[in-house]
């Protein structure tokens, strides 16, 4: 009879989870969300392709940020930098779609790389400044760029056959999004485990310590830097197959802010986290204007004519609002409830 | 020549604004250690409800600057007792990370309020021509350099002579020790946002009014973070000084290199400031003991 919670082999010790009961519930959730485009209309695909690649890039930020403790305000610039590579790769280079979503992801991380550098002398807000900086100067080289980089009006991108899955169709591509988010997952939880998250935790909880613990600043901050943006790159290409065009404007600085309001509402430093922010933060103004349509009248006229005013509204006041009453955010509070349910009716 | 002297001249003009808002960056970030990320936001803000209040009072010039100040100081001291003072005791992160939802929601809600559309800030007398030895400037950019540098010589008096300076100083230099000789953080930090605030809005105020009033004032915050960086965010005094600076690069890079050079140029001087000194030119150099 089993007696405790005892490793009995190496196999043991490495498996992400061993509990049957979170096996059961991630193949229901993985069930449901390959079956959802049989059932689901194409307007909820769409938008659930939508947090799909926003979790990827999510993830991104949520390795440099959340574990790593950097602050970037330029999460945008590593975003189009995959956009433009893959584009770029696939259209002017006359790539296969395959390396080209590769280069979406090498590139920035070159370019996370030579972010990187300055982090190692800068601290705290001089570094998001930074950030901010590059993101400037990737936009303004894209601008520069002539007919390579398409200058002010972008590059079409048709979907393209990767593996020989036809992209072309919108369920096609949702799938495809499963594969990329559920990678992206594997690879950022399977990080955080290993001696590179922890080591990448010990830096944001104190670097100090952490350098006197034999860890080398140099080494996991940049590394932080390049997984961070190579995650980001590929969920910039991904948005701009779903959006079938790359282009600056594509791109706005706001989804740099988007970025750390999904891992803020998500709760910082955990993968569920940037999950749950994502799709909170991407369902959150769709669900906001079904209410307000409901409710009908003068609010539902002001949903339609500034959305993009009411949409930025709701992110910062969020933000707001998960900082200020609960800054474990919608994973602390899917602790609680968790704990609610195992312990009752007890309260601990 | 006269040609560089302009790009120079303009340049100082559009400095100043950038001076301002940088001193506004390093009050806050000199009193209680955090980036306002909501500072050209609040200019921003400040410039439109001025702009309203001056059209239906229908205020002469110096009126209307003064308002501006009140305006954005009350709008700093709204701000700093219902986001930011229960944020008090925070890690930084979050503390920046709240301004920055602040600068969404502000941005927004004036697009929301006053449309998209740009307005004309019109002032009486504001936009006659001077000659200022050969060359044409208006009344309002000759007036924005002047508050800049009234600006920075009311800033060195209030933190060298006044009891208040002193106190915010001392509340920057280390908070715990201040707050045992009877220092109110609390009123340190409101203090500080309010003048932030008040800066920002006559920034704002003077930028619509020289360059007109669109909801893309804001920018003026992501512009004027050189100055800040360059000066050193702990440097208020630095901080107005290196506005003018990046005012004439910008002007004169843009004057004779291409035109996206312009946009960046101050983001690009800074990533050079910052791999030689990473504590700006004029800020302190942090010292950190195991």
């Amino acid at each position: 009879m089993r007696s405790g919670f005892f490793k009995q082999k190496y196999s043991d010790l490495v498996v992400l989870t061993d509990s049957p009961a979170v096996k059961i519930w991630v193949a229901l959730l993985l069930a449901a969300l390959l079956g959802a485009p049989f059932v689901m209309s194409s307007y909820v695909l769409s938008l659930m392709t939508v947090i799909l690649f926003t979790t990827v890039g999510a993830l991104g930020l949520m390795v440099l940020t959340g574990f790593t403790g950097l602050i970037s305000l330029g999460h945008v610039g590593f975003l189009m930098l995959g956009g433009y590579a893959y584009a770029i790769g696939v259209t002017r280079l006359g790539l296969p779609p395959e390396l080209a979503l590769l280069m979406s992801a090498i590139v920035p991380a070159a370019f996370g790389l030579i972010v990187g550098i300055p982090s190692l002398r800068l601290h705290g807000l001089y570094l998001a400044i930074t950030t901010l900086a590059f993101a400037h100067i990737v936009s303004a080289g894209i601008l520069a760029g002539g007919k390579f980089t398409g200058a002010g009006s972008g590059i079409m991108v048709e979907r393209p056959v990767i593996f020989g899955l036809n992209l072309s169709s919108d369920r096609a591509f949702y799938w495809f999004c499963v594969a990329m988010c559920v990678l992206a997952v594997l690879v950022v939880l399977n990080l955080r485990r290993s001696y590179v998250g922890r080591a990448l935790v010990a830096i944001r909880d104190n670097d100090i310590a952490a350098r006197t613990m034999g860890i080398s600043l140099v080494r996991y901050k940049l590394l932080a830097f390049l997984v961070s943006a190579a995650l980001t790159g590929v969920a910039g290409a991904l948005m701009g197959m779903y959006m079938s065009i790359v282009s600056v404007e594509g791109y706005p600085f706001l989804l740099s802010i988007e970025a750390l309001a999904v891992i803020i509402v998500g709760g910082i430093g955990s993968v569920l986290g940037a999950v749950l922010g994502a799709v909170f933060i991407v369902s959150m103004p769709e669900v906001f204007s079904a209410l307000m349509a409901g409710l009908g009248g003068r609010l539902a006229e002001v949903m339609t004519t500034s959305a993009h005013e009411v949409k930025t509204i709701l992110y910062g006041l969020a933000i707001i609002a998960f900082l200020r009453f609960d800054p474990r955010g919608l994973r602390g509070i899917w602790h609680d409830l968790r704990h609610a349910w195992v312990f009752w009716p007890l309260r601990y | 020549m006269s040609y560089f002297i302009e790009l120079i001249v303009s340049g100082l003009v559009i400095g100043a604004v950038y001076g301002l808002v940088a001193m506004g960056f390093a009050v806050i970030y000199k009193a209680t250690g955090i980036v306002n990320f909501a500072q050209g936001e609040m200019g921003m803000l400040a410039a439109y409800t001025s702009w309203s209040i001056a059209t239906t009072l229908g205020t002469g010039a110096v009126l209307t600057v003064l308002i501006a100040v009140v305006v954005g100081a009350i709008l700093g001291l709204i701000c700093e007792r219902l986001i930011m003072r229960p944020m008090l005791g925070e890690p930084v992160l979050s503390v920046v990370l709240v301004t920055v939802g602040l600068a969404v929601v502000l941005r927004s809600l004036v697009t929301l309020v006053w449309g998209a559309s740009p307005q004309k800030f019109a002032v009486a007398g504001a936009d006659a021509i001077v000659n200022l030895g050969g060359i044409g400037m208006r009344v309002s950019q000759i007036a924005v350099v002047g508050v800049l540098l009234l600006a920075l010589a009311g800033f060195w008096f209030f933190l060298s002579r006044s009891r208040f300076g002193v106190a915010m100083r001392a509340v920057a230099a280390d908070e715990k020790t201040a707050r045992l000789m009877g220092v109110s953080t609390a009123r340190v930090q409101s203090v500080a946002w309010a003048a932030a605030s008040g800066l920002a809005g006559l920034a704002g105020a003077f930028f619509a009014v020289i360059y007109g009033l669109a909801p893309t004032i804001f920018e003026l915050g992501l512009k004027a973070f050189p100055a800040t960086v360059l000066g050193g965010f702990d440097a208020i005094l630095g901080s107005g000084v290196s506005g003018l600076v990046i005012g004439v690069l910008e002007n004169l890079v843009g004057g004779y290199l291409p035109s996206t050079l312009k946009e960046i140029a101050g983001f690009v001087l800074i990533l050079v400031v910052l791999m030689v000194r990473p504590f700006g030119l004029f800020g302190e150099k942090r010292i950190e003991r195991v």
